[in-house]
């Protein structure tokens, strides 16, 4: 059956590029029909693979308090405007925490800052963090060179691996670089890949907080004992800095409600989980911001609910192209099983022909099965092309990297196939069936 | 030795409440290496017996033995081998694949071969069939560029391409003006005499029927009259009027 291959396929082209716009028209269906599905597998897995590289790379224990809070900004309007600054957090409010709240293991205090510093006489912008010496433990730290700061220094530096390479050659540990009047003698290098890590100048953030001539902090980073306890800790973190902060209490269920009516006052900070903060990166929009700020217990997702999150937001697209995939490759099998029976019309001598000479019921009926699906898998190629761009268009527009594997290519090829094969059979079963003699007298 | 003997074939066709008896009672037999020409007029069933003859039909009732073999009650597919291997047809439309070259039409009986046929093995069968017809200038060109007495050479080496035991051609003549109508009669003359391919031509016309070494006529579904002939071996056609308009070739198969 299969020898008859290369005689089948000859005769398929041949047959589909006698009527390029009519096979084209035809193929139509299936394009469209084989992009949505590539589109959506691309998205699809683009999105969880987001999802699956942030769990992997940012882990799920620590919970971030920044100072300020959306909602500040905008509050006459009631609609986020941006985290408003706030000078109330403060080193008391670490000690707190790490005090009063169960399941921690380790609290820095953060100033974050954005700066020129200089180092033999070369001045270079960029990100510096005040920390505590227990931010290598929250982040699991390896020293690829030096060690860590030692508690109590004041003057020590340790300095993200990019940073370390571009300004230093990767010899950093010994130099000495200013930044604000003080300076600091490198002691390490970290091989932190997290976040901005490696391009960040890390200092002690009491001498960093001296030296800016303020008393409040811009940040505190938690870690918990136990994965999963985020969520519970960013809760009690909450209401213990409003106690502390002097901010009411408040129900969460009608934050918004109240929040609207203005009656209430917001936070001064912000509770973020790693995760929440991992995934919000990319869409951080006006729109975002405001999604942000106002919807309760956004601020303390876990990584859990935010990859469900994202997940749902994904699966809607799916569904959405899913239902355009389906659609567009019925119609186009219909397609294919119209031009197909229009074309055994035209050819009915032909076949009656093919029969007269010896052809059997079955070689006919291949003959356009084949045709069928060489028509579909041509229209399911161009689909395959057409489906990458717009995976790519797409996911570079929603910010969602857009990937396709070589499964999901040869599985668009084969839906293709078998749309083929489906809508095909019946047209090709006609065919089989045609009487030679009548199909010879065909005029 | 007998190729082909039919007894008692009938043929009906039931239409509704009407019965058709095309083929009433045929008995025939017929030599290797005749050139037999069936004439009649149109609806004595000529075309219904040759039907049965090429295995594309079967008969109601009656036996039909095929080089010693009773094909008469054989399931299709197996006809379809029968006809692939022991049957060559000539059409009068010639039916020809259109936009395919004379090679490739000649082929086409050779992708339903079994054993199979390598491309090569195809394409040295079809091109020594062409050449055998005096085609060779011609294998690439398609239909429309032939003429119809060239599109019917090709549809007579495609009918002899797999070395066939019978030759049946239908009216092989009528599309074709009279010198190439008498080119056609030479040629099937010659396959008869060189190869001993046993030839059933079915005519209306008595001037082509004249050409077989056997002449029978049927009327109403019945062999009216079997009579042996001394084949017509003038190929001049200034002695011949029995066909004063050229026929338009008809096109190939559309
Ligand atoms: N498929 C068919 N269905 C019904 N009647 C048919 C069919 N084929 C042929 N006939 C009838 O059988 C008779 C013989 O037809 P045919 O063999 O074609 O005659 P010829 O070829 O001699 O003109 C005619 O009356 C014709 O109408
Ligand atoms: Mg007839």
């Amino acid at each position: 059956m299969f020898t008859m291959l290369p005689v089948n396929l000859r005769l398929a082209t041949r047959s589909l590029s006698r009527n390029p716009m009519r096979t084209l028209l035809t193929m139509l269906g299936i394009i469209i029909g084989v992009a949505a599905v590539l589109t959506m597998v691309a998205l699809g897995t683009g999105a969880r693979g987001t999802v699956e590289d942030e769990v992997a790379s940012a882990g799920t224990n620590i919970v971030f308090v920044k100072s300020g809070n959306y909602t500040r900004g905008g509050d006459s309007v009631g609609i986020a405007a941006g985290r408003g600054a706030a000078t109330t957090l403060i080193e008391a409010d670490a000690n707190a925490i790490l005090d009063n709240i169960a399941g921690i293991r380790a609290v820095s205090p953060g100033l974050s800052l954005r700066t020129f510093i200089s180092s033999n006489g070369e001045n270079v912008f960029t990100r510096v963090l005040g920390i505590a010496v227990e931010f290598s433990d929250i982040y699991s730290w390896n020293m690829t060179s030096g060690r860590m700061l030692a508690p109590g220094a004041a003057n020590e530096a340790v300095i993200g691996s990019t940073l370390a390479q571009t300004m230093f050659g990767g010899n950093a540990v010994g130099q000495e670089v200013e930044l604000r009047g003080n300076t600091y003698t490198i002691v390490g290098i970290t091989d932190s890949a997290i976040d901005d890590q490696p391009e960040i100048l890390f200092v002690p953030w009491q001498t960093l907080q001296q030296s800016m001539d303020i008393s409040h902090l811009d940040s505190i980073t938690i870690a918990a004992e136990k994965a999963g306890e985020t969520s519970r800790i960013s809760g009690e973190v909450s209401v213990l800095l409003r106690a502390r902060h002097g901010i009411e209490s408040r129900d969460d269920v009608n934050f918004l409600a109240a929040q609207s009516g203005g009656g209430v006052e917001p936070d001064d900070f912000t509770v973020e989980t790693q995760a929440a903060q991992a995934l919000t990166k990319g869409l951080y929009t006006p729109a975002a911001a405001f999604a942000l700020a106002n919807l309760p217990k956004l601020d303390e997702v876990t990584l859990d609910e935010m990859a469900n999150t994202l997940d749902r937001a994904s699966n809607t697209m799916t569904a959405l192209l899913a239902s355009i995939a389906g659609v567009s490759l019925i119609v186009g099998g219909i397609g294919i099983m119209n031009i197909m029976l229009v074309s055994i019309t035209e050819r009915t001598r032909e076949i009656g022909l093919r029969m007269a000479t010896g052809a059997r019921s079955a070689d006919v009926a291949m003959q356009f099965l084949i045709e069928a699906v060489t028509l579909s898998v041509i229209g399911g190629c161009i689909g395959l092309i057409l489906g990458l761009l717009s995976a790519k268009v797409i996911g570079w527009s929603l910010g969602w990297p857009a990937s396709v594997s070589l499964t999901a290519m040869a599985m668009a090829i084969g839906i293709a196939a078998t749309i083929g094969l489906i809508f095909g059979s019946y047209p090709a079963r006609r065919a089989s069936l045609l009487d030679p003699i009548d199909a010879l007298r065909t005029e | 030795m007998s190729v082909i003997t039919l007894e008692n074939i009938k043929k009906t066709y039931y239409l509704g409440d009407n019965t058709v008896n095309a083929l009433r009672d045929v008995t025939l037999n017929v030599e290797e290496g005749e050139f037999v020409a069936i004439t009649g007029p149109s609806g004595s069933g000529k075309s219904t017996l040759m039907h049965i003859l090429g295995c594309l039909d079967r008969p109601t009732s009656g036996k039909y033995m095929l080089n010693g073999n009773d094909v008469s009650g054989l399931p299709m597919e197996a006809l379809a081998e029968i006809r692939n291997r022991q049957i060559g047809f000539v059409f009068q439309g010639f039916n020809l694949l259109p936009r395919t070259t004379a090679t490739e039409n000649v082929e086409v009986p050779l992708l339903y071969s079994r054993p199979v046929l390598t491309s090569a093995e195809r394409k040295d069968m079809a091109l020594s069939a062409l050449s055998s017809m005096g085609l060779a200038d011609r294998v690439d060109h398609h239909p429309s560029q032939l003429s119809g007495g060239q599109q019917q050479r090709v549809a007579i080496a495609r009918a002899l391409v797999n070395n066939p035991a019978i030759i049946l051609a239908d009216e092989p003549t009528g599309n074709l003006d009279t010198k190439t109508s008498i080119e056609v009669m030479k040629l099937l003359q010659e396959l008869r005499k060189e190869k001993g391919i046993t030839i059933i031509l079915i005519t209306h016309e008595p001037e082509i029927a004249a050409y077989g070494t056997r002449i029978i006529s049927m009327r109403d579904g019945l062999v009216v009259s079997d009579e042996a002939n001394t084949p017509r071996e003038d190929f001049d056609e200034t002695r011949t009027a029995y066909k004063a308009e050229p026929v338009v070739a008809a096109a190939a198969v559309e």
